[in-house]
């Protein structure tokens, strides 16, 4: 089977969990269901993300306001679907993740005048991480890719997805553990820096297949 | 030759072997639906149906309810804005600087600090007017000076600008002496903004009003 043979099976996996094979009182109790969940998790004060999988958003909100808002190109799933339910970031994993500068304190008046610039920024942030939630999903981020390298590391990517991560899932199904694996693709890079910025250690959210 | 033979054939089992367990595999991940969200996991009739819709419209109005009434702050601590806004309008966009996410060990001590800027939901708890900075340990750590034992040693003046916002804990919505740094993450977790747009948000904001930070 060829790679995009590989791609069009997982894209109709994904069709296979949205909407439009759904009756319009699926998609009403879904609604309902969303509600239900977000309104437990918008009466805290925490931030919390909402994966609408059919739509391909991905939402930053609190309090029901949307603080900011991901488009997603595309995405693919394996494994079992998400529970509709909230769910935990457990942890963030990153090939290079960004590194803390630490302020070395002054040693005289004279060397704490002079001022050096090294913050952790934007630009810092990796876009291509996976989001480890609670219930054994994980969520792959990447950006699209631009340029041969990073078309290389997509093509790597493929292959991964397609024949590593079923393996992985029959492993897990084996030893009787949940798995789940979402693979996002975004727009720009910038966004991809964004999300993993936004998306602290211990947020809570919803991945929905609305 | 038999040899090679026996090679070959060992070969082909172990491929067909593994792409018997590739296809079992495949099958296995093909995506299920969630629990109780599957086509026919529930028909409902058209009664039913509506007392639904009616019930996720009254869900999604009370949770239309919890955002503010009135003006709030929204800070994005990635690009360094913040806007000013109400559930109808933006009022104001302003660039700023947010904590540099940088960490500061005293020497010798036990004490850590890393400058990040907070995240969630905030309220404004004081409001000063040319404000007073009473400098906190890692001030004079980050310079390289003693520790003052007496409070009045930590006072300085004029380094937060004409106005304060406090949001506890220590971090402030206040001026800056360094506005080419605004938009760049300089902060040791304040949000400093420029006069302009500081006197805008002293005015409009009042003690409780909401500030949203991520």
């Amino acid at each position: 089977m060829r790679g995009r043979d590989f791609r069009a099976l997982t894209v109709s996996c994904v069709l296979a969990l949205s909407l439009p094979v759904w009756g319009v009182d699926q998609t009403a109790s879904l609604q309902n269901r969303l509600a239900q969940e977000e309104i437990v998790l918008a009466k805290t004060p925490s931030l919390y993300f909402i994966v609408y999988l059919k739509s391909r958003v991905i939402a930053l909100r609190s309090r029901g306001m949307t603080l900011q808002e991901w488009k997603v190109q595309s995405i693919h799933a394996w494994g079992e679907a998400p529970p509709l339910g909230a769910l935990t970031l457990a942890k963030k994993s990153t090939l290079f993740p960004p590194k803390r500068t630490k302020i070395k304190p002054a040693a005289n008046e004279e060397d704490a005048a002079t001022f050096e610039l090294d913050a952790l920024e934007l630009k810092d942030m990796p876009a291509r991480f996976t989001l480890f939630l609670s219930g054994g999903i994980r969520i792959l981020v990447r950006p699209k890719a631009r340029g041969f390298f990073p078309r290389l590391g997509n093509f790597g990517h493929l292959i991964a997805w397609n024949l590593w991560v079923p393996l992985k899932n029959l492993s897990f199904r084996l030893r009787k553990k949940p798995f789940a694996a979402i693979d996002i693709k975004l727009e720009k890079k910038e966004d991809g820096q964004a999300l993993y910025w936004a998306l602290p250690d211990g947020v809570k959210g919803l991945v929905f297949p609305l | 030759m038999n040899k090679k033979k026996t090679v070959r054939i060992s070969l082909l089992v172990l491929v067909a072997v593994l792409v018997v367990v590739e296809a079992v595999a495949i099958i296995m991940a093909w995506p299920r639906q969630a629990a109780g969200a599957g086509p026919g996991a529930e028909n409902i009739d058209q009664k039913a149906l509506a007392k639904l819709e009616a019930e996720t419209a009254s869900l999604r109005k009370k949770i239309g309810a919890l955002a503010p009434r009135t003006v709030f702050i929204v800070i994005d601590s990635a690009r360094n804005t913040l806007t000013l806004k109400t559930r109808k309008e933006v009022q104001l966009q302003a660039v700023v600087s947010c904590g540099s996410g940088s960490i500061l060990e005293e020497p010798g001590g036990k004490r850590t600090w890393i400058f990040d800027t907070p995240r969630g939901e905030f309220q404004v708890k004081s409001k000063a007017v040319d404000p007073t900075w009473v400098k906190p340990d890692w001030a004079f750590i980050e310079e390289g000076k003693e520790i003052p034992k007496k409070r009045e040693e930590r006072f300085e003046d004029g380094v937060l600008g004409d106005y304060a916002l406090g949001f506890g804990d220590g971090y402030f919505i206040h001026g800056t002496l360094y506005s080419r740094l605004l938009g760049r993450s300089v902060t040791h977790g304040c949000v400093r903004v420029g006069d302009k747009d500081l006197k805008a948000v002293y005015q409009a904001a009042s003690i409780g009003t909401k500030i949203y930070i991520y």
